[in-house]
């Protein structure tokens, strides 16, 4: 079902036509994508979750998932603050 | 003067599911509270993760090989 999902296929069209307009997806890709979504999140919160806790906090963080995001996927994501992380 | 010029921040995942399912993810680490710009930074930090794959994937497909039968 759809309900509850994070993400619909809708969407999911949108930033395929933003990458190449002429790209065409089967649905069973489709399907792999939001699956990947899903597991993207699972593990970004979860380890995030662990550096949170790591520090003694009980408050989850930009600066929790940023250290993860950065260290684990090589990912910068800008406009959130706290460049304090950064080298 | 200085002038700031800045453009809504669409949000890639449907906020509310997402709220939630960090927030119970959250919740069995033992964590009780999310500040509120994580479900932003997840929500572009995936759009990222799957930008960077349908690109990829874009450059395999157009590299495939098929093999047409007369």
């Amino acid at each position: 079902s759809t309900e509850g999902r994070v993400l619909d296929k809708r969407r999911l069209q949108e930033l395929v036509k933003e990458v190449d307009p002429l790209e065409q997806l089967d649905e069973d890709v489709e399907e792999v994508l939001l699956q990947i979504a899903d597991d993207f999140i699972e593990s970004v919160v979860s380890s995030s979750c662990l550096v949170c806790k790591h520090r003694h906090s009980n408050t989850l963080e930009v600066k929790d998932v940023q250290l993860h995001l950065e260290r684990n996927w090589n990912m910068w994501i800008p406009g959130f603050g706290s460049d304090e992380i950064k080298p | 003067g200085s002038q700031i010029r800045s453009c809504k921040d669409e949000q890639f995942l449907h906020h509310g599911p997402l709220m939630q399912r960090i927030s119970a993810m959250a919740r069995k680490h033992g964590i009780d509270d999310v500040s509120s710009n994580v479900i932003n930074l997840v929500s572009h930090a995936t759009q990222e993760r799957l930008k960077d794959l349908v690109s990829r994937l874009s450059t395999l497909a157009e590299h495939r090989v098929e093999i047409y039968k007369i």
